[in-house]
């Protein structure tokens, strides 16, 4: 039975990862194969903490993607790239500053994915009025989406089921990745200035134009502008003092994405725009597989192994985790690749006392996930969707040349968050 | 009625037609589209005036329409300029795209003729005998005849 398992496991990653077929059916149709298998019943797939669909993870994503799709009706971020062109007079390096930095602070806030489907398109607009090539601004709106969205726990999906796992607040996250998500910030706009530099040509009656611009005209409902802004800071404080109020992120987001709905008194069709079903649908197929192999033992097994061989020697699996991490993050999807993982982190967790040096595992696991992405055109949904935006308006990115940069850059990130590990929670915790 | 009694004479464009030419003449006999003809000479597909506003209008601007409010008159009229330097082959959609042609013979009916238009979204649809093409039926034609 144990064979059985693992071998549809495997081979529904391995149709996930090659994307031979959909991964919504790759997943459901591993999930089904374990129902028919008789490892996993409606208690197990439904009800059960250890191993059943963790709710947390849904919900939560689900009320970020209807308040999402709110703010989006208001103009928000049309707003933001337009006022920041015009800030810096159209200067290019500066403006590829300013845009991926409201990428990185709005991926952090909301999704990475739905931070780039929302800032790409008046990305193309700006350039397009500044006579600049806008392929090298794309690339680096997807990359500061996956550093951004590294500093929280809402801001990457890898996150959302680590800190579900873990039982992390909100807090945590913040503390912990947003200072290194900071620092690689810092770092990435270095490498930008290089990687980038031949894309920063300056036309002075081409900026006069982009100062023509009035940012106001694209705010499309001032009033839902202004309550979607104070319910999205209601909602930041709700993340921030879930651990004190005993309420979960996912209700917190729940209730903001009601809340943001009373208020804009939208239909049903404009508030669920941005959910993307097939998302939600995957991660419940993906948490039933992996519930399957927690409920056979199979987990537990490799996690008495992995404990076995790692003994008390932390920093070694937190510089494994944080490298390995990276490289099959940038291989294959972080998502299925982290639901997989935790559980055995946790086996090393729970074995190391809940230490600062144990817990240290967590971060590693989150770091090497999100910054991963990054490595490749495929490591990411933001790389994923930023490419599929260039190619529809006629700027085609190909693998390599995604790569190429994604490549440097997570080294790079990489290379500065395990130095931030090991000083953090080696030398100094 | 039979769409031969229905067809109007109508220009055609070759492939190789200038853009902004095929354009022009559109706007200047306010023609919901053009009848474009293959290097062979025969009918290759319809090029409706919303496939050229189409390739006129950023895709960033039809995702995100509320960006459509930050071009003022002079980007607006900029964007016409992407027509320069393109032929109509640029225009139309891919072939795969245009595999089925608004197209019907002389003896379809005008229900089978307004089927052929509203099942393919095209405002015109052209009358061909053989390799021949007769002319074209309008929407506003073909209404003329459906009202009392």
């Amino acid at each position: 039975m144990t064979a059985a398992v693992v071998a549809v496991f495997v081979g529904a990653y391995i149709l996930i990862a090659t994307e031979r077929i959909h991964r919504v059916a790759a997943a459901l149709g591993g999930a089904a194969l374990m129902v028919l298998l008789g490892v996993v019943d409606a208690h197990v797939a439904f009800f059960s903490d250890e191993t059943g669909v963790d709710w947390n993870v849904i919900f939560l994503l689900l009320g970020m993607m209807v308040i999402v799709s709110v703010l989006k009706q208001t103009g928000v971020f049309d707003f933001l790239a337009i006022w920041a062109a015009k800030r810096v007079r159209g200067k290019p390096f500066a403006l590829m500053v300013m845009l991926v930095c409201i990428t990185a602070v709005a991926s952090a806030l909301l999704d990475n994915v739905t931070t780039v489907l929302l800032i790409a398109p008046v990305t193309l607009l700006v350039c397009d009025r500044l006579a600049l090539p806008p392929v090298p601004f794309l690339i680096a709106e997807a990359l500061a989406s996956n550093i951004g969205g590294m500093a929280t726990l809402v801001g990457d999906p890898p996150n959302i089921i680590i800190a579900s796992r873990a039982d992390l607040s909100f807090n945590d996250f913040l503390v912990n990745l947003a200072p290194l998500a900071l620092i690689c910030m810092v770092a990435f706009i270095g490498l930008c200035r290089i990687m980038f530099r031949s894309a920063f040509t300056y036309d002075e009656a081409r900026a006069a134009d982009v100062m023509e611009l009035d940012e106001r005209e694209v705010i499309r409902d001032g009033a839902l502008l202004v309550r979607s802004l104070i319910v999205l800071a209601a909602v930041m404080v709700g993340f921030i003092a879930h651990s004190a109020l005993h309420v979960e992120p996912s209700l917190v987001a729940l209730l903001g994405a009601g809340a943001l709905v009373a208020v804009s008194k939208l239909q049903p069709g404009e508030y669920l725009e941005e959910v993307e079903w097939p998302t939600l649908v995957f991660f419940m197929g993906l948490f039933i597989m992996v519930g399957a192999l927690v409920e056979i033992g199979v987990i537990k097994t490799l996690g008495e192994a992995v404990t076995d061989a790692v003994g008390t020697r932390y920093f070694l699996a937190s510089s494994i985790l944080l490298w390995g991490s990276a490289v099959l993050s940038g291989i294959v999807d972080n998502i299925p690749y982290v639901a997989t993982v935790s559980p055995l982190v946790q086996g090393l967790v729970d074995s190391g006392g809940d230490t600062p040096q144990a817990n240290a595992l967590w971060w590693a696991l989150a770091a090497g996930a999100d910054l991963g992405g990054n490595a490749t055109a495929v490591g990411a949904s933001a790389n994923v969707v930023i490419i599929g935006i260039a190619a529809r308006n006629g700027h085609p990115i190909s693998f390599w040349q995604f790569t190429k940069y994604g490549l440097v850059v997570a080294t790079v990130t990489i290379a500065i968050a395990w130095p931030y590990i090991w000083l953090r929670y080696y030398v100094g915790g | 009625m039979r769409a031969r009694n229905l067809a109007e004479p109508f220009p055609t464009v070759s492939l190789d037609a200038d853009a902004m030419a095929a354009a022009r003449a559109m706007a200047a006999e306010r023609l919901p589209g053009l009848i474009v003809c293959g290097d062979d000479g025969r009918p290759y597909t319809v090029l409706p005036g919303s496939q050229v506003l189409n390739f006129i209008i950023p895709k960033y601007v039809q995702d995100q329409p509320g960006l459509a409010r930050a071009f003022d008159e002079r980007a607006s009229d900029e964007l016409s300029t992407k027509l320069a330097h393109h032929t109509v082959r640029d225009m139309v959609p891919k072939a795969a795209e245009a595999d089925e042609l608004p197209v019907v013979d002389p003896d379809a009916t005008a229900i089978e003729v307004a089927a052929v238009m509203a099942r393919m979204h095209s405002p015109i649809a052209a009358v061909i005998d053989g390799d021949r093409v007769l002319g074209a039926i309008t929407v506003s034609r073909l209404l003329t005849h459906f009202l009392p």
